[in-house]
């Protein structure tokens, strides 16, 4: 360090060797070595590389990619590998805190499934090829030569940020096309849009731990809702005596977060708009509140779901209406929030928006709901994922505008409906290029198979689409060589590819880790020290360190506005009389984390089931059908048919078949193929009529026995605690007693 | 020779094998307290596990045998024995109880009296140790362990459990268990070790925070607190202190009967070194 | 039948010396065609167990199924059933020798036989349910440079001290007691066989030195016994009562340990008794009053067994301990509820059957009587260790778990060992203690010189017409 520059790169190389010496030394030290020989291997021990101490452990910063949350990890590095993930502590977002499927993040890495070399579909099969090879042949496709531009070609990514955000921009720039379609099945693009509209900014920092009351429809935000850790770290303190806030769930089908909630409704899929508006009612005309802000429209609106209409719309008895609408006026501020069980509905945006109609009913805008700061690089923005996009992409297909597909980071074969028949569209796409670590359904039907390094393995720049009261760039730094040496990182691919298809800008640059360090550089308003060079040392020490840059940001506020809302009554359907819900689980997440074998063997938090899909069902729709645990059932769809082993708890509405998302793939792997069912592959046609987005909980069924049973593997004898003191609960008004202001 | 002398001088070692069971004043008592208000039932303390400890997958025939190895274990009850029947008949009203469960590192631990071989025993800084090497699998301590935390190696796991290259990502500090061994939860032994070195050689007692279990460590709501008992000014003696909980006596006194700290099974008197804090639910 | 005209009396005195003498030399050599079938049989059974316990030596205890909460199951309960058989030779040679009960005689020593090879298969089944058998010297104390001790205070330390101890005592007893006996053997074979007894009999002549040693250091090795052998059962029992599991914690364990012990003992004699009454035509001298008191004597075990268990059944019924009335109404009404109620009607009503003379004198009934009570007896054990560790303290990892094919190989495979020792003993030691039959002879007879054979044999078939 202290000739000033720092290069990773050697940093890695040097570790790496390190490790190897070590190990040879321990092993063979003590026998054949003439003491020249070992002299050179027993050198690392007594005066190691710089940074090397043999047995310690040293802590790297990094951001998780795990899901789209983009927490800051800090990762364990001993002899050359990274053994463990934590929460970067130095973030705001996720301080110090992760998920299960941060801590996974390294079965991601070290994967034994992973691609590992580059493959070329060659008469019907995939067969390992070169890098060579590979480029070669995207370049007589995709070249400046190959007559492809404009929108015959596309690329087809999850949700994305930062600086691989740019470079992606610059080859579609490159390519002449505009077509990048972003695909993230769990997501928050309603709530971003009645946000958008309504408060006048798509992502206003919530404070839980400033509520008093917390009504969530059906957003899991200890689970995959926006921001899980963030919101976990909140809910502690949300939690914290004296002043524990109450949290209200609503929601079809049990989430982790509804596990949590001090009040748990069970609620008919779709009628949540309905809920939030009875609330507003009873809000207004029995708890005597405010309304006077809200325009006439809106007012009337709300007149119309008195306690009656809302409770044979939504299932929820008038009395509990009644006390939660008496919890609402009592505890203030309170929040109110809305996720993916009632935005993804064919009025979904209708049904957000009616939450955040209660929460201006409730004032808790501006209390619990406040403006977050401009982030000031508008090209490193995060390129929100969503599932409209699929559609767009479907249709695109169709119609037969696209000639070459680029994949990065999504996986449409397994997430789309069937009813889509994205696979045969896909089929007839000819050139197909996925950048990808594993064998999943999609990669396993591209022409080309770029193996890419993972995320432990790349660098990288990550903006959160959520980042709370924090407005920072997140870093991404190798916690390690490549693994497997045939892999590459995409940026240096994208680089790559750019300069393959035009002269430009970035024909200077090496690679993507000197693109970073130079953008990096430009950043007006960081760290600064004397003269260029120090500026950039500092700066990148600082990043390398911290692996989170806080850059200067604008205050904003909020410009309220009210949209007209139509909500349309709760309908019959009596071919298909009962609901689908395609539970997102952290854990699974959207099926991408289905490969890793400790979140295959962590059981499922409401079920406690491992290794397998259930079918959750209501005790009285087990009684009807006839169905004990373990018994498979079979669930009709318009759109298909799945089986599934029945779990049968009281979390779950009477008329609800919930069946977990993530397992059914086809392919990705030994840990996941061939297990379970994939409850988005029946999914009825049906968007959002705002927003696009599929409508993912608007999928109606039938459900059967089928008289077979099998083997429902979990953990747990008993659902009871037999009378024993295990989890001992005491009432709210006992805590304000003890531990009360 | 060396050896007989050896036993006649540590005779009364080698007589008693091991440290009687009970309450001792130790330079350390490593404790913890669990609020289960805060706890979501995440799984992440779970995973953590796995990644710090070398716990083995091990598939879902042998899970489903009862053969698996998580030793931070979350379970799950629907039922609130504590409120009564206020309980809704078919609804799910007050969510789902949640109970992190890994080993309570009893102080009078019933597994430790009954080994063989004494390799559950005492370590001087309170921790209830497990020796995999002086293991010989008799299971009496699985047996006799009223929470059932101990894991046994049905089988030799690391054959299957980690091909290549996840074995990479074993933790060195610490053992990957064969065939025939029990093992349990250790507190992240391998994490007080490493503290207490580096503040030996930084010639400074352990603070407060320089020892963080992984379950601790990465849990989202902060509702595990791990530390020293002995220090007195450790959030993990504070919290106890402030929930009346007391280690050395088989009835907790409390001045005031409401306070949320309890431990698992009190009556057994095996006095676990984990205080749960109750759930609360506002009915 | 002619035997009932001599029902008052143990045995008939009329039996000549020597006839006892080749009688039981007969039942030591060539063996028939039967005992082969015996024989391969036995061998049969212990290839299944030999080959399940080197699976799961190879493989883990994985296969045998055990898992979280079960981590004993068929091992530990058939170890206490064997330990339980152990108790038999004890209590007829031991006991009723001090007791002076002389009927004990033509039947004690295939019974200690029995204590000796049943020690030896009990020794097994700890050993066998090591997670790492090969470090299973550990438990004992010896002076190793580890420098670490076994933990005196765990009972499996006092197990091994306790089983080794009386397998040590008891293969003594069988072996002191069979010495006059070898010496008649010794004087009566040629070849391998005749070494073999020449070096076992220690040079016995029969002199008064040597007999007034002999009857000494005899009672002394069976008072030395008998406290062994209570004791160890009630170790076995401490195995359980010493730790806290709800139905293991219970203080009437140990006599009721020794209880069913003994039970189960006196049910494996009749077994025996009338198997090698049919098989060496022992019926002159194991003759059926032998049989009437044998079964009176297991009907008195049963009936103190019965009230000490009904006893436990009453204790943790009043105890009002939550947890211990859950296991033992598991144990009515649970899913081992079938094993729990067939051993009850085995072990309480079943002996029942024993107090009734026609069922006494019908030999194939009273041996499966005497089997039964021993499945009954199996299943005591098997009902001890199996519901409390599916049912203990923490509902949470509740559950059933049945046995695998590697379990059941190891328990089946056992009873091929036992049978195979017990085969190899009748072949190459005398089964029946000639010197003590020829005791109970003489003291009716008054005949003392060997040689006047057969003098003696003819006035008795001239009395006896």
């Amino acid at each position: 360090m202290s000739n000033g520059k720092l290069d990773r790169r050697d940093f890695l190389k040097v570790m790496g060797v390190g490790g190897v010496a070590a190990s040879v030394a321990a092993c063979d030290g003590p026998s054949y070595i003439t003491s020249e020989q070992g002299a050179e291997q027993v050198i690392p021990y007594l005066s190691p590389e710089e940074y090397v101490i043999p047995g310690k452990g040293v802590w790297y910063a990094s951001t998780c990619l795990q899901c789209p949350a983009g927490c800051g990890v800090r990762g364990r590095v001993r002899e050359g590998r990274v053994l463990k993930l934590e929460g970067n502590p130095d973030t705001s977002l996720n301080a110090g805190k992760l998920c299960q499927m941060g801590q996974a993040g390294l079965q991601n890495h070290y994967n034994p499934d992973r691609v590992t070399a580059p493959m070329i579909r060659d008469g019907g099969a995939l067969k390992e090829a070169t890098w060579e090879q590979a480029l070669a042949l995207i370049e007589e496709k995709t070249g400046p030569n190959s007559g492809i531009s404009g929108s015959r070609f596309a690329w087809l990514t999850g949700p994305t940020s930062g600086h691989q955000g740019v470079l992606l921009k610059a080859h579609l720039e490159a390519m002449g096309s505009s077509n990048h379609f972003v695909h993230e099945v769990i997501n928050t693009k309603v709530w971003q849009a009645v946000s958008r509209d309504m408060l006048g900014q798509s992502m206003p920092t919530l404070r839980l731990d400033k509520a008093k009351l917390v009504l969530s429809f059906g957003a899991d935000f200890l689970g995959t809702w926006m921001s899980p850790i963030h919101f976990s770290g909140q809910y502690g303190k949300f939690r914290s005596a004296p002043d524990r806030g109450m949290l209200i769930q609503a929601e079809p089908s049990m989430t982790l977060t509804g596990a949590n909630a001090d009040l748990w409704v069970a609620l008919r899929p779709g009628t949540e708009g309905i809920l939030a508006l009875g609330i507003a009612n009873l809000l207004i005309h029995k708890e005597k509140m405010d309304a006077s802000m809200l325009p006439a429209a809106a007012r009337q609106l709300i007149d119309r779901y008195d306690v009656a209409t809302t409770s044979s719309n939504t299932g929820v008895s008038g009395d509990r209406l009644v006390r939660i609408a008496r919890h609402l006026k009592n505890k203030s501020p309170s929040l109110v929030i809305a996720g993916a069980s009632a935005a993804g509905h064919a009025e979904g945006y209708q049904a957000v928006a009616a939450a955040m109609l209660l929460n201006m009913v409730l004032g808790n805008v501006g209390k619990t709901i406040l403006p977050t700061n401009e982030f000031p690089f508008p090209q490193l923005k995060p390129i929100e994922g969503g599932t409209a996009d699929l559609g767009r992409f479907a249709k695109a297909l169709e119609a037969g505008q696209l000639d070459v597909v680029f994949y990065d980071g999504a996986n449409p074969l397994f997430a789309a409906p069937g009813h889509l028949k994205l696979g045969e569209k896909l089929d007839a796409v000819p050139f197909k290029v996925a950048f990808s670590q594993f064998m999943d359904e999609t990669t396993a039907r591209a022409d080309v198979v770029l193996p890419v390094a993972s995320a432990l393995e790349d660098w990288g720049t990550h903006v959160a689409s959520y980042m709370g009261d924090e407005t920072a760039i997140s870093f991404q730094q190798p916690l390690m060589e490549p693994i497997f040496p045939g892999t590459r990182s995409t940026g240096d691919l994208l680089l790559a590819l750019i300069k393959m298809r035009k002269p430009g800008p970035f024909d200077e640059i090496d690679d993507f880790y000197g693109y970073l360090q130079s953008a990096i550089g430009t950043i007006p308003g960081a760290i600064k020290g004397d003269g260029e060079d120090e500026i950039n040392t500092q700066l990148w020490n600082h990043i390398l360190q911290k692996g989170v840059l806080e850059v200067p940001a604008e205050t904003t506020t909020f410009e309220t506005s009210i949209p007209a809302i139509t909500l349309s009554d709760h309908s019959d359907n009596a071919g298909y009389p009962y609901h689908l819900v395609p539970t997102p689980r952290a854990g699974f997440y959207d099926g991408r984390h289905a490969n890793i074998p400790w979140l295959q063997e962590a059981p499922d938090q409401i079920t406690k089931v491992v290794w397998n899909s259930w079918a959750e069902l209501h005790p009285s729709m087990a009684a009807r059908l006839g169905v004990e645990e373990g018994d498979i059932v079979k669930i009709t769809a318009a759109g298909g048919v799945i089986e599934a082993m029945a779990y049968i708890h009281k979390g779950i509405h009477p008329e609800v078949v919930a069946v977990p998302m993530g397992q059914g793939h086809t392919e990705y792997g030994r840990y996941a193929q061939g297990r379970g069912v994939n409850p988005l592959s029946i999914l009825d046609p049906g968007n959002d009529g705002k927003t696009g987005e599929m409508a993912l909980y608007g999928t109606r069924i039938k459900v059967e026995a089928t008289g077979r049973a099998g083997r429902l593997v979990k953990t747990g004898a008993t659902e009871t605690q037999h009378g024993r003191k295990i989890v001992a609960t005491i009432t709210g008004d006992q805590l304000r007693r003890t531990e009360g202001s | 020779m060396s050896i007989v002398r050896n036993f006649i001088q540590d005779w009364s070692r080698y007589r008693k094998g091991i440290e009687d069971g009970g309450f001792h004043e130790y330079e350390h008592m490593w404790g913890m307290v669990i609020d289960l208000d805060k706890c979501t039932g995440c799984n992440a303390c779970s995973v953590a596990c796995y990644a710090e400890n070398n716990l083995a997958v091990v598939g879902e025939d042998y899970f489903a045998h009862g053969q698996a190895m998580h030793w931070m274990r979350i379970e799950r009850y629907w039922d609130e024995p504590n409120l009564g029947d206020k309980a809704s008949k078919d609804t799910q009203e007050h969510g789902a109880s949640f109970m992190p469960m890994m080993c309570q590192q009893c102080n009078a631990a019933t597994c430790e009296p009954v080994c063989p071989v004494a390799a559950a025993y005492h370590t001087p800084d309170g921790l209830n140790a497990q020796i995999y090497n002086r293991c010989i699998g008799s299971r009496y301590c699985a047996n006799n362990c009223p929470y059932r935390l101990r894991y046994f190696n049905f089988y030799s796991y690391y054959e299957t459990s980690w091909p290549s290259p996840l074995d990479m990502q074993l933790n060195p500090d610490i053992t990957v268990r064969d065939k025939g061994v029990m093992e349990k939860c250790t507190f992240c032994v391998q994490r007080i070790r490493t503290a207490k070195s580096d503040a030996k050689m930084d010639d400074r007692k352990i603070q407060d925070g320089d020892i963080k279990t992984a379950c601790q460590q990465t849990c989202p709501t902060s509702a595990i607190v791990f530390g020293d008992l002995m220090d007195h000014e450790s959030d993990v003696h504070l919290l106890w202190h402030k929930h009346q909980t007391k280690l050395g006596t088989p009835k907790q006194d409390k001045k005031n009967p409401e306070l949320r700290g309890y431990r698992l099974y009190e009556q057994l008197n095996t006095e676990p070194s984990v205080t749960y804090l109750e759930r609360v639910r506002e009915v | 039948m002619a035997e009932h005209t001599a029902a008052t009396k143990d045995i008939d005195e009329k039996i000549a010396w020597a006839k006892i003498n080749a009688d039981v030399l007969r039942s030591m050599q060539n063996p028939r065609k039967g005992y082969w079938v015996a024989l391969a049989f036995c061998v049969g059974l212990l290839s299944i167990g030999i080959y399940a316990e080197v699976h799961q030596y190879d493989i883990g205890m994985g296969p045998s199924n055990l898992n979280n909460p079960h981590m004993w199951d068929l091992y530990i309960s058939t170890f206490v059933f064997w330990i339980g058989m152990s108790h038999s030779g004890t209590l007829l040679s031991a006991i009723l020798h001090i007791f002076h009960a002389d009927w004990r005689k033509p039947i004690y020593r295939f019974a200690e036989a029995m204590t000796t090879f049943s020690l030896l298969t009990a020794l097994l089944f700890p050993i066998i349910h090591l997670g790492r058998v090969w470090n299973m010297h550990w438990v004992v104390p010896y002076l190793s440079d580890r420098g670490i001790w076994p933990n005196f205070r765990s009972p499996l330390v006092w197990d091994a001290f306790a089983i080794t101890t009386y397998l040590t005592a008891s293969v003594l007893f069988l072996y002191i007691g069979m010495i006059p006996d070898l010496a008649i053997c010794r004087d009566n074979v040629k070849g391998w066989r005749r070494k073999l007894y020449t070096f076992m009999s220690v040079g016995w002549r029969g002199d008064d030195r040597q007999w007034r040693n002999f009857r000494k250091t005899y009672l002394l090795m069976a008072c030395f016994l008998i406290p062994l052998a209570v004791s160890v059962h009630s170790i076995v029992a401490a195995d359980f009562a010493m730790a806290i599991m709800p139905g293991w914690h219970v203080t009437s364990f140990p006599p009721y340990f020794v209880a069913g012990a003994l039970y189960s003992g006196c049910a494996g004699i009749i077994s025996l008794f009338v198997l090698l009454r049919y098989f060496f035509k022992f019926e002159q001298y194991m003759t059926l009053p032998i049989l009437d008191k044998t079964c009176r004597l297991t009907f008195a075990i049963a009936m103190v067994w019965t009230y000490l268990n009904l006893i436990e059944f009453a204790s943790v019924w009043y105890g009002h301990d939550v947890t211990s009335k859950e296991v033992l109404l598991a144990k009515f009404f649970g899913p081992y509820s079938p094993f729990f109620l067939t051993m009850l009607f085995f072990g309480m009503i079943l002996p029942f059957a024993l107090i009734v003379p026609k069922i006494r004198h019908n030999m194939p009934l009273i041996f499966i009587v005497s089997i039964l009570l021993n499945i009954g007896m199996w299943l005591e054990r098997y009902m001890i260790v199996a519901p409390t560790l599916s049912l203990a303290y923490h509902p949470w990892t509740w559950g059933v778990m049945w046995p695998s094919w590697v379990e059941w190989g190891i328990v089946i495979g056992s009873i091929g060992w036992f049978g195979l020792l017990f085969l190899i003993f009748v072949k190459v030691f005398p089964s029946v203690s000639m010197y003590e039959v020829k005791e109970m002879v003489y003291h009716r007879r008054r005949v003392v010189f060997d040689d006047a054979e057969e003098r003696v044999m003819k006035p008795s078939r001239q009395e006896g017409s």
